[in-house]
């Protein structure tokens, strides 16, 4: 997965249900170096039984928002469907730095 | 020296509870491992680090009542070492574990040796525990039941939003969502309590509580003692006489 681009992650997730194991592999997957150096994270750990949804929602440099539900993915689908964006800005980046 | 040793019951016993350690400090022969496999048979050698760490596991679990399990985020070196020194400070342990050999341990928490080998069929697939090892998972374990320093670890994490989070938790033999975990936090410590309903049974004590613990026998009394009547009738007539 390609975490270059964002800006901001919100993951709300319930340990306990099946949308677990995709969001903690997304939350580990973001390097600690971007983490101290701007990246935003925020994480809600939800219960059974409460009204929220569970949600993976990224916000990327050029302010695009993505919003995805894990129950309904595995961890490789997330991280492609965030890399489709993503490598829309690196092309568009290594053209404009030419 | 080491057949004479295994010979002896205790020693046996006492060697094949010990850290595999212990065990392959004797067994620096073929032979000597061979005795030693025999008292101990795992799926993996004795002296393995993976036989090691379930039962580093089975001891965390056996003697610590409060364990908290907790999500971390890729720690850097400074982090880690704060977060310990920090829980330390409260009375807490932090281990980071190894997902796979945690859950083998929980499937077979019910036998004394989880590190031997079970068939698929008769381990417990439905641990409580077993949902929250499903990333990076690290426990907090306290070794005895008092709230008040769940609590301490809990506002020390809020701090740390994503980089360590809590997740669930294990207090005596149950397994704690968030939502139990937070009303947990909040009661006295276990003393504290079973002090408190003492003090309430000695209030109940002087008005019913003696009376209704009495009862039972007061009624079988009277009931043996009404049969004695009727039987015999004239008994009372005669303990008067003499």
């Amino acid at each position: 997965m390609i975490t270059k681009y964002f800006t901001k992650a919100i993951v709300k997730f319930n340990p306990l249900g099946k949308e677990a194991k995709t969001a903690r592999l997304f939350l580990c997957a973001i390097p600690p170096s971007q983490r101290t150096s701007g990246l935003q994270l925020q994480n809600e750990v939800l219960v059974s039984g409460s009204s929220k949804k569970p949600t993976v929602k990224v916000i990327f440099k050029d302010k695009t928002e993505l919003e995805v539900d894990p129950s309904s993915m595995n961890f490789t689908e997330l991280g492609n469907y965030f890399d489709r964006h993503s490598r829309k800005l690196a092309l568009k980046e290594s053209i404009e730095s030419q | 020296m080491l057949p004479l040793l295994f010979r002896n019951p205790v020693v046996v016993s006492r060697l094949s509870f010990a850290s595999p350690l212990i065990a392959s400090r004797f067994a620096s022969t073929t032979v000597e491992r061979n005795a030693v496999d025999a008292i101990r048979k795992t799926v993996k050698p004795v002296d393995s680090r993976k036989t090691f760490l379930i039962d580093t596991y089975k001891h965390l679990m056996e003697k610590n009542p409060v364990m908290l399990f907790c999500h971390h985020n890729n720690l850097t070196k400074g982090e880690n070492a704060h977060f310990r020194e920090e829980i330390n400070k409260v009375g807490g342990k932090l281990t980071i574990l190894r997902n796979n050999l945690f859950q083998v341990y929980l499937r077979n928490a019910q036998n004394t040796d989880p590190a031997a080998p079970i068939r698929r069929s008769e381990q417990n697939w439905k641990h409580p525990l077993l949902p929250f090892f499903k990333g990076p998972t690290a426990a907090i374990s306290f070794s005895e039941t008092d709230p008040a320093k769940v609590k301490k670890v809990m506002k020390l994490l809020e701090k740390a939003q994503d980089k360590l989070f809590i997740i669930g938790a294990k207090v005596e033999n149950d397994a704690y969502d968030m939502r139990q975990l937070s009303t947990f936090k909040d009661l006295p410590t276990k003393t504290q309590m079973q002090s408190e309903l003492l003090g309430l049974l000695h209030v109940l004590s002087g008005a019913g509580l003696v009376q209704t613990l009495e009862a039972g026998s007061n009624m079988l009394y009277l009931t043996l003692k009404s049969h004695e009547d009727n039987i015999n009738p004239n008994k009372k007539e005669g303990d008067e006489e003499n």
